[in-house]
């Protein structure tokens, strides 16, 4: 019933116009999230089914959403929301768990490492016990699948290795053909992420060849290296995944560059925000905000997020790294640049990320 | 006006600034709790309110469905509306509590509201020719402006602009008076009249239409129950937003000693120009703390539930710098509302010898 006011045309109007608002069905939320958060219309609610440890700054959320969750495929993120000390805080995460579990039992997971001084890691680690709930977004992202059973090759570092759990693990099931690698890095063998889901994937999926390389225990130097791309057999054929901090994309990137992988056949994600060098003497600028008459100064690459944050406004905001949109905003004049591509954009009205845009020169935005 | 030089002003910025940062440190759960656990009451009593109506042939159904729907309104206009608008509760980051996208439950739309009350009025408060709420351009408060003989109805316009207050704050921003002097064209305000009869249409179909439609058999009780809550949210919201600035000590100014001015005097005319009222926790929340008028316009944007506990502190700046703290019980404050809109619609020279304590104004 609630859901029709959102989907049927005519109900919306009638809803629009008795509460005053353009979401009519999220009327009723702050009555009904009492009886059952999950029966919230304004965002999509998640119930925490169980906790589970992995490694000591590491934790997986097995979270059962509410039906109306459309689903995802392996390898996308939702944007979770929380209220932290009364501040709803939105952060990205990638889903650990296969499309097939949720479908089987509709839970799915997020594995979670606790970032140092992290408000949102930290606070999920602290707060978020079996029986609470959590808004989460729709999945979105593009890491995935290979199309077609080919040979594949993984380069995850640290909860990177999340994206490649749900792809490892789909493609388990559907026995995929093709030889797969996995070249893991981890600081240490206690920082490995779901080490019995790898074991028990090598041990029935014999095309999976995983190895772990802990990069700061004494001995061997195990960082990403040309030695450990040799022993992969046939590697400029492969399908590549790479999904780590940035340090480890950068050197895989250039690596697999000089072996000739094909551009296309290497697919990334980003857990950190990436930045392209900017050549910052030509950044900066006055910075309008029009809805709200405020304007400022603005030198370097700071984002258009970070200026009308300091200016006292608070605009909608999720990821703060350009993947989730919730800051898309419309910029009425002036040019920004990405910081992400490092490209300009046209001097015209359009909509742009306020998270990773940052002025070139005076810019209006409708804020 | 008390006057200041400028190192005091700095002063009093200084020690008013100290209170919003304590404030603001301590912005968190507690102000998050309060908003959501009003908003759950203003669902229930709405909800409650328009379930009950229709067996409203039963008087005390009526009487409970009407008061239950009346203050509905009356929280939702004054403690949710216009606290949120203020931007109160923005740090939240609640798209339901968004100051720039709230839209409340009456005539005047929020972004008109916006533009007349937020930015015109807290920022211009009580400077006579620049803040056209001070007498809403209808009535003549102060003897800034002259007397005129259709003054002397204005007692009759102040109650029709208190009954059919909702409709003359969507008004408002139409600035009949500037249309009537023709410094400005109907086609001017052509944006504005589009939006206000949209939103006006809107909570007329709801209140006078669509609920009554629905429940047919019973149709002119609802109706009439509607019309009530109605009446009801605009007599009170307009007697405490004419306590707020119309009281016998509450100050005007000229735009002259306004121009270019500091943030200090900026304060000073807020705290000058402000009146509060005293009362029980519920006459506060029903007046969405607007019963701490003087706190509010210091402190525009800080949860207006707060306002109760740093009204102390306020006192206390107000009596370092010698400045009157202008309250009393809502009937004495209100006692000289009507004094002054009664003293004001007399020729000059009976007023002075009728009600001598209102002539010094804007002197």
């Amino acid at each position: 019933m609630l859901a029709q006011l959102q989907t049927s045309q005519a109900l919306h109007w009638l809803g629009r116009q008795l509460f005053n608002r353009n979401d009519p069905a999220a009327f009723f939320d702050p009555l009904l999230e009492r009886i059952d958060p999950l029966l919230a219309q304004q965002t999509i609610r998640a119930r925490v089914v169980s906790v589970l440890p992995e490694t000591s700054d590491t934790k997986t959320f097995l979270l059962q959403p509410a039906s109306r969750w459309k689903g995802f495929r392996a390898g996308q993120h939702v944007a979770l929301s929380m209220d932290i000390q009364g501040v709803r805080r939105t952060r990205t995460f990638t889903l650990s768990s296969t499309p097939a579990q949720w479908r089987r039992d509709g839970t799915v997971s997020v594995t979670v490492k606790r970032v140092n001084g992290g408000l949102a890691t930290g606070w999920m680690h602290d707060n978020l016990h079996p029986g609470r709930t959590i808004s989460l977004s729709e999945a979105f992202g593009d890491f995935d699948l290979p199309p077609i059973a080919e040979p594949t090759l993984y380069i995850a570092g640290g909860s990177g290795i999340t994206p490649v759990l749900s792809h490892l693990e789909t493609m388990a099931e559907s026995q995929f053909q093709a030889p797969v690698t996995l070249l893991y890095y981890v600081r240490t063998h206690r920082d490995v992420i779901a080490a019995d889901r790898l074991r028990s994937l090598t041990d029935k999926w014999p095309a999976l060849t995983v190895r772990i390389y802990p990069t700061e225990e004494p001995g061997q130097d195990h960082r990403l290296n040309d030695r450990q791309l040799d022993e992969v057999p046939g590697i400029s054929a492969r399908r590549c995944y790479l999904c780590g901090p940035t340090g480890l994309m950068d050197l895989a990137d250039k690596l697999l560059y000089r072996r000739n992988v094909p551009e296309d056949q290497i697919h990334r994600t980003f857990f950190s925000a990436p930045s392209v060098m900017l050549n910052t003497d030509s950044l900066g600028g006055e910075v309008q905000f029009s809805n709200t008459g405020t304007q400022a100064e603005s030198s370097g690459d700071a984002s258009l997020l970070d200026i009308a944050e300091a200016s006292g406004l608070s605009p909608k905001h999720g990821c703060r790294m350009g993947i989730c949109h919730q800051c898309s905003c419309r910029k009425s004049r002036g040019t920004v640049v990405n910081r992400l591509t490092g490209k300009a954009s046209g001097s015209g009205e359009e909509t742009i990320q306020l998270c990773v845009s940052v002025p070139a020169g005076t810019v209006a935005i409708d804020l | 006006m008390k006057h200041l030089n400028e190192a005091q002003l700095n002063e009093l910025q200084q020690d008013l600034d100290q209170i919003r940062d304590q404030v603001v440190a301590d912005l968190g759960e507690r102000d998050a709790n309060y908003i959501r656990r009003i908003v759950r009451l203003h669902r229930g009593l709405e909800i409650g309110g328009r379930v009950m109506m229709p067996f409203g042939f039963i008087p005390p159904v009526f009487l409970a469905a009407t008061t239950s729907l009346g203050l509905s309104k009356i929280i939702e206009n004054m403690e949710i509306g216009h606290n949120v608008m203020h931007g109160q509760y923005d740090w939240m980051n609640d798209p339901s509590l968004n100051s720039q996208t709230y839209e409340w439950d009456t005539v005047c739309t929020g972004d008109s509201w916006r533009r007349t009350h937020n930015y015109e009025h807290h920022t211009y408060t009580n400077i006579i020719g620049k803040d056209r709420d001070y007498g809403y351009a209808l009535l003549r408060l102060s003897d800034d402006n002259r007397w005129r003989p259709a003054h002397l109805l204005q007692f009759v316009n102040y109650v029709l602009l208190s009954v059919f207050f909702q409709w003359g704050v969507g008004l408002h921003e139409l600035e009949a008076e500037r249309l009537r002097h023709r410094e400005i064209s109907l086609k001017d305000k052509r944006p504005f009249l589009k939006d206000f009869l949209r939103k006006g249409g809107r909570q007329a179909f709801k209140d006078y239409l669509f609920f009554p439609l629905v429940t047919l058999p019973v149709a002119p009780i609802v109706l009439a129950g509607n019309v009530s809550a109605n009446l009801m949210r605009n007599l009170w919201s307009s007697n405490v937003i004419f306590c707020g600035h119309f009281t016998q000590d509450a100050e005007t100014f000229t735009e002259e000693e306004c121009e270019g001015e500091s943030k200090g005097h900026w304060y000073l005319r807020q705290l000058t120009g402000s009146s509060n009222f005293t009362g029980s926790r519920w006459v506060h929340l029903l007046s969405g703390h607007l019963s701490y008028q003087i706190e509010h316009h210091v402190f525009p944007d800080l949860p207006a539930h707060r306002y109760p506990e740093i009204s102390e502190k306020v006192q206390a700046v107000c009596e370092k710098h010698g400045i009157h703290y202008n309250t009393g019980s809502f009937a004495k404050q209100y006692g000289t509302v009507l004094k002054r809109i009664i003293g004001f619609s007399l020729p000059d020279r009976v007023r002075q010898r009728v009600l001598p304590g209102f002539s010094e104004a804007a002197a």
